[in-house]
């Protein structure tokens, strides 16, 4: 029997709803205060068992994902954070090493690049705007001008500023707004847009839309995707999603100043 | 370098053609390869029944290209793809499933 004290906070995120099912309050306090516009009250999906780490911190660099000893069974491990996920069940466990929202949303990021694989969703580092029943992706690197574009974007709807969420759907895919946010420390506008182009960013002395082939664009693209893991048939999962996404959306790069009339070049695009 | 045998692509990598290309990952180190025609000609028939011989004339009807020539070239390339671990090659054609 459950203890009373045990909490179920649930996010939902691109359609996916994850319960985190914890005993500190202060767990779901922060999911509460990071997640606000994502939480939920439906059945979650997903079901991860979150508590506190006996030994804290440990001495860990990069985010680390390794088998969990069986099929569909990882575990993924941070200095401050060490979790288990069972694909397959979809539940998994999360011991918190410092319970703060970096950390809760360093293990989500992972959690859903796993999670969101069997619906045909990826996340990419990417920055992705929506115009009434538009979304654009705009995938690069640090540097690339993703924040830019956002900040010369008032009148768009933010899905997100860094790590966006794109799910194939028939004929099409759709760009989800993303609570994890970059620069601008703002969440995505919880919503899901009909994706109508992919724009890889660089900056130029003129704005400029030149398309790009399917093969350029899984090339330009897979680097820019967020993922952890190594076993092979997850990578070949990634594959084809991003295959299905490039031979779904029209994509191109897109060479832009500055200034808000890049939304010229965009539009005009596609 | 052998240049006979039976090439078969490993079954673990995912891939695409696209104008022509074959874009492949490998399921070893998650690398992107990219291969021109000839070599996407090669990656296509490579089912573990065809022998490289009849890949190579296969190669010699598709590209103007001389037999000895393509023999050697086809034979390198599947190499190469074996030594990254995207082919294996049978010494026997594999049954039918």
């Amino acid at each position: 029997m459950r203890s009373a004290a045990v909490r179920d906070v649930t996010v939902e995120i691109a359609g996916v709803r994850t319960a985190f099912v914890t005993a500190p309050a202060e767990v779901a306090a922060v999911v509460s205060q990071r997640y606000a516009g994502f939480l939920s009250l439906a059945p979650a999906h997903w079901r991860f068992e979150t508590g506190l780490r006996p030994g804290g911190l440990v001495p860990l660099e990069d985010v680390v994902v390794r088998s969990g000893g069986g099929p569909n069974r990882l575990v993924v491990e941070r200095h401050d954070f060490l979790a288990t996920l069972d694909l397959a069940a979809r539940a998994g466990t999360l011991a918190l090493g410092v319970v703060d929202p970096v950390t809760i949303d360093t293990f989500l990021r992972v959690a859903y690049s796993l999670a969101l694989l069997e619906a045909g969703g990826l996340l990419v580092h990417a920055a992705s705007l929506g115009r009434g029943p538009r979304a654009w992706l705009f995938p690069g690197r640090s540097g690339s001008g993703k924040t830019t574009l956002a900040r010369l974007s008032p009148d768009a709807t933010l899905l997100s500023d860094e790590i966006s969420i794109v799910r194939l759907e028939a004929g099409g895919a759709r760009v989800h707004g993303s609570p994890f946010w970059g620069e601008l420390a703002r969440a995505g506008a919880n919503a899901a847009v009909p994706l109508v182009a992919i724009h890889f960013l660089r900056h130029a002395d003129r704005h400029a839309a030149i398309p790009l082939m399917p093969r350029q664009t899984l090339a330009a693209l897979l680097p820019n995707v967020l993922f952890f893991a190594a076993e092979p048939a997850l990578v070949a999962r990634v594959f084809d999603v991003a295959a299905g996404l490039v031979e779904r959306v029209p994509c191109f790069t897109l060479g832009f100043r500055p200034e808000a009339s890049v939304w010229e070049a965009i539009e005009h695009a596609a | 370098m052998r240049r006979d045998g039976y090439p078969e692509q490993n079954p673990r990598a995912a891939w695409r053609v696209y104008e022509g290309e074959a874009v492949i990952v490998s399921p070893e180190d998650s690398t992107l390869h990219t291969l021109n025609p000839v070599g996407t000609l090669i990656w296509e028939a490579a089912d573990g029944r065809t022998a490289l011989a009849a890949i190579v004339t296969r190669v010699c009807e598709a590209f103007e290209v001389d037999p000895a020539t393509a023999a050697r070239d086809a034979a390198a390339f599947v190499d190469q793809l074996s030594s990254r671990g995207l082919l294996m090659v049978l010494d026997a054609p594999r049954p039918a499933a």
